[in-house]
């Protein structure tokens, strides 16, 4: 995005937040449709303000999960393999404490949701907002009430023919393993300290950074620099952030030569990018699945390589590239899959 | 006893896949509490899987396998409806068998 157009999103931000007098100041942009705000306005907070009504039981979210998210995370929450486990290590005794034994102790193995999450409704908000990985805000409220009570079940909060609705999410709240184990004493909080009706410390800072008033450094210099070797462990970070958003990665790989910026971005990757592709495949590193040039690498001499592959992308599969399986892409159309396909299979740039 | 485990079965063309998260210490006998005591060892030494009656899987476990394991394997035939069921005996003499049914 160049500079100009930034400015002009930066306008358009602000001409919402001062509302009718810019309209009438800079004749720029409309107010919002309030179809347009209830689609933005998704999120789910701790007192369930937010919260849609619906409801779904554990055995319907046992299916659900089984069919959209069990490659990723493991038929029972468990897997480790592509994210930290969202089930395990808690117990009887942390449900009824309210906070996790483990972290008190010191002796919890590894961290897992449920294990951090103090807030149930963070967990429905999540679910809501980005998962599947692949489809995010595709599943309905029933459903992420169906996969709620699922996670439920497995972290053997609730019994297995229980029902999570909008009405029983709060008494599910008095239930979760680490209720009491979130902290507000922080500088990041807002409003005022705890004490004064607040739920922060007044913004206080965590850290104390005091300025050095005598016998300070004359230069800063820099003690240590990761060595080329650690730098590239992870391929080119650069080609494995997303396109969009502030974070940019650094470019890893050939060294300082090649610090200009990419060209702009083909239309293909465009359409890789909207479809979904890239979440998993970088262009040239495994993310989740294998790189598309080691794709290209491993089916260029074969003629029939374009349909077969482009049959795979439709259907998903598993075991050509490891255990972790790709997910079917019934919402790609078949010509966009075979323009993808042809270009993953002339190098994809 | 034990706690249960927990077993999903499905059957797709002619091949039903067992996952099983099996819920167990499985102490190896090299680890130390803070007071410098050996925790003894406690952990599953067999394992059976039965499709009805028919057993489909038996395995010998160890200390190399993790706490809490994850276990998943194939076999031919099983339909829906049918009952896959899982046991372990451990070295303590403990045992316990859980039920599936195929979907």
């Amino acid at each position: 995005m160049s500079r100009f157009s930034k400015s002009i999103v930066a306008a358009a931000l602000l001409a919402l937040t001062a509302s009718a007098f810019a309209f009438d100041t800079f004749k720029l942009g409309r107010q919002a449709t309030p179809a347009e705000l209830a689609a933005w306005d998704i999120d789910v907070r701790p007192d369930f303000k937010g919260l849609p009504k619906g409801s779904g039981n554990v055995q319907q979210g046992n299916d659900l999960f089984e069919e959209k998210c069990a490659s990723c995370h493991g038929s029972f929450g468990e897997s480790n393999e592509v994210f930290t486990p969202l089930i395990g290590g808690t117990t009887h005794e942390d449900i009824k404490n309210g906070r996790v034994g483990g972290f008190v102790k010191g002796d919890i193995p590894q961290r897992t949701t449920f294990t951090k999450v103090a807030t149930i409704s963070t967990i429905f908000d999540y679910i809501q907002r980005a998962m599947p990985w692949t489809a995010p805000k595709s599943l309905k409220p029933d459903e992420v009430y169906a996969i709620l009570a699922y996670f439920l079940n497995l972290a053997e909060i609730v019994p297995a023919d229980f029902v999570l609705s909008d009405k029983n999410i709060a008494e599910v709240q008095k239930m979760m393993p680490n209720r009491n184990g979130m902290t507000t004493n922080h500088g990041m909080w807002p409003g005022a300290p705890a004490a004064r009706g607040g739920i922060g410390n007044g913004g206080k800072p965590d850290v104390k950074n005091v300025a050095c008033m005598k016998d300070c450094k004359k230069e800063v210099r820099i003690g240590s620099v990761l060595p080329n070797y650690a730098r590239t462990a992870h391929g080119n970070l650069e080609d494995q952030n997303r396109s969009f958003g502030p974070v940019r990665g650094v470019r890893t790989v050939d060294g300082d030569a090649a610090v200009a910026r990419a060209p702009a971005q083909s239309a293909e990757l465009t359409l890789a990018n909207a479809s979904g592709c890239m979440a998993c495949h970088g262009l040239s590193s495994k993310i989740v699945g294998p790189g598309l040039n080691e794709v290209q690498a491993r089916y260029k001499d074969q003629a029939d390589a374009a349909d077969r592959l482009a049959a795979k992308v439709k259907a998903g599969g598993q075991g050509a590239w490891g255990s972790i399986p790709m997910p079917p892409n019934g919402h790609v159309k078949d010509e966009d899959i075979k323009t993808l396909v042809k270009w993953i299979l002339s190098g994809a740039k | 006893m034990g706690n249960p485990m927990k077993i999903r079965a499905a059957a797709k063309d002619g091949v039903t896949e067992v996952k099983v998260l099996i819920s167990h210490e499985m102490e190896t006998g090299q680890r130390k509490d803070a007071n410098g005591a050996v925790i003894p060892a406690w952990f599953i030494t067999e394992l059976v899987a039965k499709h009805g009656d028919k057993v489909v899987l038996q395995s010998e476990f160890g200390t190399a396998v993790s706490k809490n394991p994850y276990l998943a394997f194939k076999f031919k035939g099983g339909a829906k409806g049918d009952k896959v069921s899982v046991s372990w005996k451990d070295n303590k003499g403990d045992s316990r068998t859980d039920e599936a049914v195929v979907n």
